[in-house]
């Protein structure tokens, strides 16, 4: 009798420190100690051959395009595109932010998608960053990512570039809920839609023109660099502000007594 | 019955873990780091907006700066990590002399083709466990201001910097983890990537 006591005693107290521990590997980030921090990429030598190619691609076509895009297009008209082409997306940011729990998010991307669509002429002036509502784009892959679910394997994807398969999927149901996809396969307009397609590439493009070219001239390993970027980037995108998760810098012993000189 | 007793033991120890947890980071930031910060900052600011200075000593400025604020040879070390153990003493002195001439081979030109940036320190909190992270946005003439963190440790009376974090995404790690696939390239030897920083920086031999 006395001994069930004693052994569901035991047992209760087992469990008990079974959630502490479960408990506290959920609370804290996952420590990114010495040697860990690595991306998760099983798949990395079929990656390799697809960013060679989507490289290959970027260097013949993508970038050079771009660059005439650059040249061509005067500033004011490319900021109206980007303008345009983000207040398009927006109703996507708002649903996803509603997802994901965040109200203030919401709240701001509602709030640039009426004051651009009302008094921006239809989306092609950015009233709203002058009004102080800075872009806050949010996507699917970002929404399962605050939901708690882990990236899975790194991807590169032909043209699209880095993702992982979370994000592959998210990006996929962005793709089927977007109201503007919707509308123009709607009225049999396909054409817009692959036409905005391809602005939001070049628009997205030559933001970064000068970024990856330094990357690209900086890097040994630039497929590398672009898998770490990608993936901090979007560990930060699904924090958001709250608690980042810095890796550790411990004082090395050797360090005050270096190697001979 | 058992889950509601599962779910009350755990809102149990969340509470005591976030009570626990939260004198560690009420814990005050250290001004001395945002001085530093604002201090480093101005004179960069300064230093490259002067366009006179010939290319060859603005280069020597930039390796100057670098010194003064950033603990170059200990981010080296950090970036190589668990890799710096397997190298010899022999590698370990070349790779740290072929990580400054790539810091300031990828950098220098950032600075010295400077063209009317600024920045303001927006905040500062305790960061690990005897660092600083200084927090900045930094405002370009075109496109919207960055956010850059700059961790800061204070060792021996002075200030260093030990990493740089761009909208979330840490140099350091960045670094890391570049060197660790050249490294995994090379069979795991450390000689791939002092062979591979040597070409970067253009040096035979």
């Amino acid at each position: 009798m006395k001994l069930v006591t004693i052994t569901r005693s035991l047992l209760r107290s087992a469990a008990a420190a079974a959630l502490a521990l479960s408990v506290a590997g959920c609370a804290t980030t996952p420590a990114t100690s010495e040697g860990e921090t690595t991306v998760n990429d099983p798949l990395e030598g079929p990656n390799r051959v697809v960013f060679a190619v989507n490289e290959a691609a970027d260097k013949v076509v993508i970038r050079p395009v771009t660059e005439v895009y650059v040249a061509v297009v005067p500033d004011p008209l490319r900021q109206a595109v980007h303008t345009f082409i983000q207040n398009l997306m927006s109703p996507l940011y708002i649903a996803n932010h509603l997802l994901q729990g965040n109200f203030e998010g919401a709240q701001l991307a509602t709030g640039r998608f009426m004051t651009n669509t009302i008094l921006g002429l239809g989306g092609i002036a950015d009233v709203a960053s002058e009004a102080g509502l800075p872009e806050k784009p949010a996507d699917f892959g970002q929404t399962l990512g605050v939901w708690g679910l882990g990236s899975g394997p790194y991807l590169v994807l032909p043209l699209l570039g880095p993702s992982n398969v979370r994000d592959a999927v998210g990006y996929g149901v962005d793709t089927l809920g977007d109201p503007f996809r919707i509308w123009t396969n709607g009225v049999g307009q396909d054409g817009l839609q692959w036409g905005r397609t391809g602005a939001s590439g070049v628009d997205r493009r030559s933001q970064v023109l000068r970024e990856i070219d330094d990357l690209r001239r900086n890097s040994i390993d630039f497929y590398a660099t672009v898998r770490s970027l990608y993936a901090q980037q979007r560990d930060a995108a699904i924090r958001g502000s709250s608690a980042p998760a810095n890796p550790e810098f411990p004082e090395f012993p050797e360090y005050n007594t270096p190697a001979k000189k | 019955m058992l889950t509601r007793r599962l779910f009350l033991v755990c809102a149990a120890l969340l509470a005591v873990s976030s009570w626990a947890v939260r004198p560690a980071a009420a814990q005050s930031a250290d001004p001395g780091a945002t001085a530093f910060i604002q201090k480093l900052g101005n004179e960069t600011v300064s230093t490259f907006a002067n366009k006179g200075l010939p290319r060859e000593q603005a280069v020597q400025r930039f390796r100057t700066l670098l010194y003064q604020g950033f603990d170059v040879p200990y981010i080296g070390r950090w970036v190589l990590g668990r890799y710096w153990n397997s190298a010899s003493p022999q590698q370990q002195n070349e790779y740290q002399k072929l990580f400054e001439q790539l810091i300031v081979k990828t950098y220098a030109d950032r600075f010295v083709d400077y063209s009317g940036e600024s920045f303001k320190i927006t905040g500062s909190r305790p960061e690990g466990e005897s660092d600083t992270m200084v927090t900045t946005q930094v405002l370009r003439p075109s496109g919207p201001p960055v956010n850059v963190d700059w961790r800061v440790r204070h060792r021996d009376g002075t200030y260093k910097i030990i990493d740089v974090v761009v909208e979330g995404v840490s140099m350091g790690v960045t670094q890391r983890q570049e060197f660790a696939s050249v490294i995994s390239q090379n069979g795991g030897q450390v000689q791939g990537l002092i062979q591979a920083l040597r070409q970067k920086v253009g040096q035979t031999g």
